[in-house]
């Protein structure tokens, strides 16, 4: 979610694919009513081929090549730029390193607790703002969208503001008479973590809304009708109706979120800095330090970014099974 | 039709701008050099790139030196600072050494003295050995030369001096009964009873700190010329008994209520400016922040810092931080750079006695501290010659052990001591903060 300019770049090189084998379907049948000269089957397909190129190439040359390099990097462990071939054991290290761990621990409780709650708030969202009579509607889903507008760096830096120890949240608590003094949210481990869970769920509900109403949209409103002349309720038609033709959506949705909140960096650096006491450093943010930070390890940071990596195409997998009602 | 052709145009309008933008800011950040090549640092001619930072410190030190130099040697000399962060430059540093091109580098960058060895160490091809460049290294104090010395190497001009100073307002101290003097060559016990009595009677923090980059704890355990490592650099966390004695002392400050724990640079100093504390104890390049209070001048005054109790070496002085100037490996220009650097900061008792009203920067050049400005009076703190003060505290400082993995083990005390702060066992966590900071060292 955070970064989903390589799925959108997949599905257009799909998309692309698609049309070429379409061409070259097309080319078979008319390839046998007319053998001789391929000029215009094959003009298609060279421009398919043209098409496809350029995205190809600079999807090879920017975002695999430095996949593959990262590879090579991994395996590579030394002192400043001289590196040498040390096999797995910047892999092997990881296991034993305590922050890293913790923070493996950190991005998996995001993870868990993070995603259902922004997940199902911005389905029921999308079907409150799908409604027909609702008057305004543009703007409220305006409203819903805009935190996506912000950048990760200004929000997280706002949210910290807004939490501080005598930042708004805490004037307002004491003036109310809740608190004596200002709780240090971002003090505490277990605050700090939920401050970070709640400034991702304001920032991304909306992004993951807007997908949800658009699949809402290609629902055919007969079918609601239908569901309601057979009597069933609005639990039912969420249930019966709602979630089953969305689910493509729901599984794009999920994996976005994850690969998204696995990656998490921003919050994490600009809002708590990953304290107090690492309590809420996330892998990303661990592997920035180990590479900026510390005294650099280039080749071990690259490690725990493959195996971030990893993780992300596992998850993803599982989820795709998970979703796949093709028998 | 109309409006698909005004929304193209627009788009392309958009666009052709941005790239404008891109292109433009391209040119801006190579540095300008004057061939219009892309390199960061100038490729010869009168002109110098600086990368450094603070606004209120390092850029007007080194414009200033840009003016007299131009004045005085080359009046075809051009300075080009590019306002960078700290931490920005480290960043950048690290990142063109990685990928072993230097090109975007500038000519001369700042760095801390806490982070040059382990940049030096990692990446020594990264900068200018500057020991047969005609500066004159014996004039500067030995202790801050040694941060930018490798192997009997030169390599850095030393510029600002980090002597610790602790700030107070005296109005504050005086509702709750004390004088500076009450508050001058004591110790922390009884730094700590004067501060229950302050924030008894006044509501305020003696101190305020990040609690995620432990800088008291370190200038505590300089002061007693102790560090968190072995004199080979080797991490000395567990059994380290003036470390302990810090630890218990911060612990009994922030559980007393005198010691503020913030989480942000930003926050600690809101808590000065916003006046809920009394003081501060820091590297004395903390007073051009306080002195942008400009309402409250007159009512600061300055003073050393409480020593240890247990520690037998123990002082009441310390240092925390303090920053150089290095040239780099892509300065095309070394000799241009070399005579700027010999007559300004390295030969230049004007430009220290300049800087000094305006950025409070304490030079560590021997002949500047001898020139008048540092005698004068200064009516913010209270009408003290505070900076012939300050010259005399770095003379009374005990060196320490450092090391390339300085801020690892610092980041690794400063965890250890939150866990111990939310009721973890002192002796364990430190072990096991030993056996972390060991792990950064494999």
């Amino acid at each position: 979610m955070r970064f989903p300019f390589l799925y959108t770049k997949f599905t257009i090189l799909r998309s692309l694919t698609a049309k070429v084998t379409s061409f070259e379907n097309q080319g078979g049948l008319k390839m046998e009513q007319k053998k001789k000269g391929m000029t215009l089957i094959a003009k298609q397909k060279a421009a398919g081929w043209a098409f496809l190129t350029p995205a190809t190439l600079m999807i090879a040359v920017m975002s695999f090549y430095p996949m593959i390099r990262a590879f090579i990097l991994s395996l590579q462990t030394g002192k400043g730029a001289n590196y040498r071939f040390t096999g797995f054991s910047n892999y092997a290290r990881m296991f034993e390193d305590r922050v890293f761990l913790r923070s493996v621990g950190n991005t998996f409780f995001y993870l868990a607790i993070q995603v259902p709650i922004m997940l199902v708030l911005a389905i029921l969202l999308a079907q409150l703002l799908n409604n027909r009579d609702l008057r305004f509607k543009g703007l409220f889903r305006t409203c819903v969208f805009l935190p996506c507008a912000t950048s990760l760096v200004s929000y997280a830096i706002i949210f910290r503001f807004l939490f501080a120890q005598d930042g708004l949240v805490n004037n307002a608590l004491v003036k109310l008479g809740l608190l004596d003094q200002g709780f240090n949210f971002l003090g505490t481990a277990w605050s700090a973590k939920m401050v970070i869970i709640i400034a991702l769920v304001w920032r991304w509900t909306g992004y993951n809304m807007v997908f949800y109403l658009a699949g809402l949209q290609n629902i055919e409103y007969s079918v609601y009708e239908a569901a309601k002349i057979d009597g069933a309720n609005g639990w039912k038609t969420f249930w019966g109706i709602t979630v089953p033709l969305l689910k493509p959506t729901i599984i794009m949705t999920f994996i976005m979120s994850i690969n998204g909140t696995l990656q998490l960096f921003d919050e994490s650096v600009n809002l708590t800095n990953g304290g107090p006491a690492n309590a809420t450093i996330t892998m990303s943010h661990y592997i920035y330090n180990t590479c900026f930070l510390r005294a650099p390890n280039f080749g071990y940071g690259s490690a725990m970014a493959f195996f971030v990596f990893i993780i992300v195409a596992i998850l993803a997998f599982i989820n795709l099974k998970v979703g796949d009602t093709r028998d | 039709m109309k409006k698909k052709l005004l929304s193209v145009l627009l788009v392309g309008a958009m666009a052709f701008s941005l790239t404008a933008c891109g292109g433009g800011s391209d040119d801006s950040s190579s540095g300008g050099g004057d061939s219009g090549s892309d390199e960061g640092g100038s490729s010869g001619g009168d002109k110098l790139v600086v990368w450094t930072w603070d606004p209120a410190f390092n850029i007007p030190a080194i414009e200033e030196a840009g003016k007299i130099y131009k004045e005085t040697v080359n009046d075809k000399f051009e300075l080009e600072v590019v306002e960078t962060l700290s931490d920005d430059c480290e960043t950048k540093l690290q990142t063109c050494a990685e990928s072993g091109d230097f090109g975007t580098m500038p000519d001369i960058v700042l760095m801390q003295d806490n982070s040059y060895q382990k940049f030096v160490s990692f990446y020594p091809e990264a900068f200018t050995d500057l020991s047969d460049s005609g500066i004159d290294f014996s004039q500067f104090a030995e202790g801050k030369l040694s941060y930018s010395t490798v192997d009997g190497k030169n390599y850095g001009v030393p510029f600002d001096n980090g002597a610790v100073v602790s700030c107070y307002r005296t109005d504050i101290l005086d509702q709750a009964g004390y004088s500076i003097a009450d508050i001058t060559d004591i110790d922390w016990d009884k730094f700590i009873e004067i501060g229950k009595v302050v924030k008894e009677k006044t509501g305020k923090y003696m101190l305020s700190g990040q609690a995620n980059s432990q800088d008291i704890i370190m200038m505590m355990l300089q002061s007693a010329g102790a560090s968190l490592f072995n004199e080979d650099g080797t991490p000395n966390l567990v059994g380290n008994d003036p470390l302990n004695e810090c630890i218990d002392i911060y612990q009994k400050m922030v559980k007393e209520g005198i010691f503020y724990e913030v989480n942000e640079w930003d926050e600690y100093v809101s808590s000065i400016t916003n006046e809920q504390c009394a003081g501060t104890i820091n590297g004395n390049w903390i007073m051009a922040t306080i002195m942008g209070m400009e309402d409250t001048s007159g009512l600061w005054e300055i003073t050393n810092m409480p020593k240890l109790v247990k520690t037998a070496d123990a002082t009441n002085y310390s240092n925390n931080g303090g920053s150089s100037w290095y040239v780099t490996s892509n300065c095309k220009n070394t000799d241009l750079a070399f005579d700027f650097l010999a007559k300004t900061f390295a030969g230049s008792e004007d430009l220290y006695s300049n800087i000094l009203p305006t950025t409070g920067a304490i030079g560590t050049w021997g002949p500047a501290g001898e020139s008048e400005a540092y005698q004068a009076p200064q009516e913010f703190w209270n009408d003290k010659p505070i900076y012939s003060t300050i010259v005399e505290y770095a003379e009374l400082t005990p060196t320490n052990n450092t090391s390339a993995y300085y801020y690892d083990v610092r980041e690794v005390i400063s965890t250890a001591i939150q866990d111990i702060m939310t009721g973890a066992d002192a002796e364990s966590t430190l072990e096991q903060a030993q056996a972390d900071a060991e792990f950064y060292y494999q």
